[in-house]
């Protein structure tokens, strides 16, 4: 990784690091959610001040450009990341379709209740 | 046996009204389910004083047909049958579908095919490709996977109540085929819509039903 490169991912990853301490602080994300996003923006910042264990990382798969090992975990990273979010998502419609039904029944049961009075 | 004749309904101010009579006459308890309707649905049940449930948010027909699983489970119902609201399942067949339940069939689905003979058409064809796709997985023959009509014993209304993970009508079959339910079809005509539009009408929404239907019912059901 070049010079130019390693600066470039120091910065950026050192302003995903701020936007997401901002964001926590402002309560727009969880604290749940975001130490996966804190030890992601620690990660690349890793990566930026030392490249050298991604060199042998590199060496060790056989890819011949570092950055190539840079794109790959990142890659692998968004791929896990974003199935976690699909099954939040998929648990969030089933609780959603419970909460539905429990306030449809609810309201039905109270209209009754009202046309007894 | 205690029987729930539930009623999915989205936008059907036109046709809700005479279904619902139609329904009352044969003396099953019904629940007609709201799916939030933004035109004069909820005015008219509740005007009407049908039995209803009203959902604040549109959970679409899978969701539906779950909360109206849920609300039989709770209510200790041993039959449900799924009519659609926009009148397209003539509840004239409904008790021919409860006898068979009542007969000890888990699941049993109103088929327009059982004899009469499948026209050639895109639709029909995709309807011959899931009976096949269910033949191969189960060895058990289906004449009508998509139909909507269906009556469902205790055993299937505790099983969709705890989870439901299907996409739509025919892998849900598939499923109940393949972990040994026993499914009986029985012949029912369908009337046309006669109002509203078809949510196939759109291509590339019949292909994805399509994939995803054959997707579900290789690999998970």
């Amino acid at each position: 990784m070049g010079f130019s490169l390693r600066s470039g991912l120091f910065i950026a990853s050192l302003s995903a690091l701020v936007v997401i301490i901002v964001a926590v602080i402002r309560k727009s994300l969880n604290i749940k959610y975001s130490i996966v996003w804190l030890l992601w923006a620690l990660l690349s910042l890793l990566m930026a001040i030392f490249p050298e264990s991604f060199y042998k990382i590199s060496d060790f798969l056989g890819i011949q450009l570092p950055v190539n090992t840079v794109f790959l975990i990142m890659t692998a990273l968004l791929y896990a990341l974003t199935f976690y979010v699909y099954i939040m998502i998929s648990k969030h419609n089933e609780e959603i379709i419970k909460l539905t039904y429990e306030i449809s029944v609810l309201k039905k049961e109270l209209d009754e209740l009202k046309k007894k009075q | 046996m205690k029987t729930l004749v539930v009623i999915p309904c989205f936008n059907e101010q036109d046709s809700i009204a005479n279904l619902v009579k139609e329904v009352v006459v044969y003396g099953y308890d019904y629940l007609v389910i709201n799916d939030s309707s933004k035109d004069n649905t909820q005015k008219i049940l509740d005007e009407q004083a049908f039995s209803h449930l009203d959902l604040p948010i549109n959970l679409g027909i899978a969701g539906v047909t779950r909360v109206g699983f849920k609300y039989a489970c709770d209510h200790g119902y041993d039959c449900v049958i799924c009519i659609d609201g926009d009148g397209q399942h003539p509840p004239k067949y409904m008790k021919e579908l409860i006898d068979e339940v009542e007969n000890g069939y888990d699941y049993v689905l109103g088929s327009r095919f059982v004899n009469e003979k499948k026209p050639f058409s895109m639709r029909m064809l995709g309807s011959r490709l899931l009976c096949l796709l269910i033949r191969i997985k189960t060895g058990k023959r289906v004449t009508d996977p998509t139909s909507g009509m269906r009556a469902l014993g205790r055993k299937v209304i505790e099983l969709f109540d705890r989870s439901m993970n299907f996409y739509a009508e025919p892998d849900a079959l598939c499923y109940l085929l393949h972990h040994g339910f026993s499914v009986k079809e029985v012949p029912v005509e369908m009337k046309e819509r006669n109002a509203g539009v078809s949510y196939f009408a759109n291509p590339l929404k019949s292909v994805y039903f399509m994939l995803a239907e054959i997707l579900s019912i290789i690999f998970i059901q």
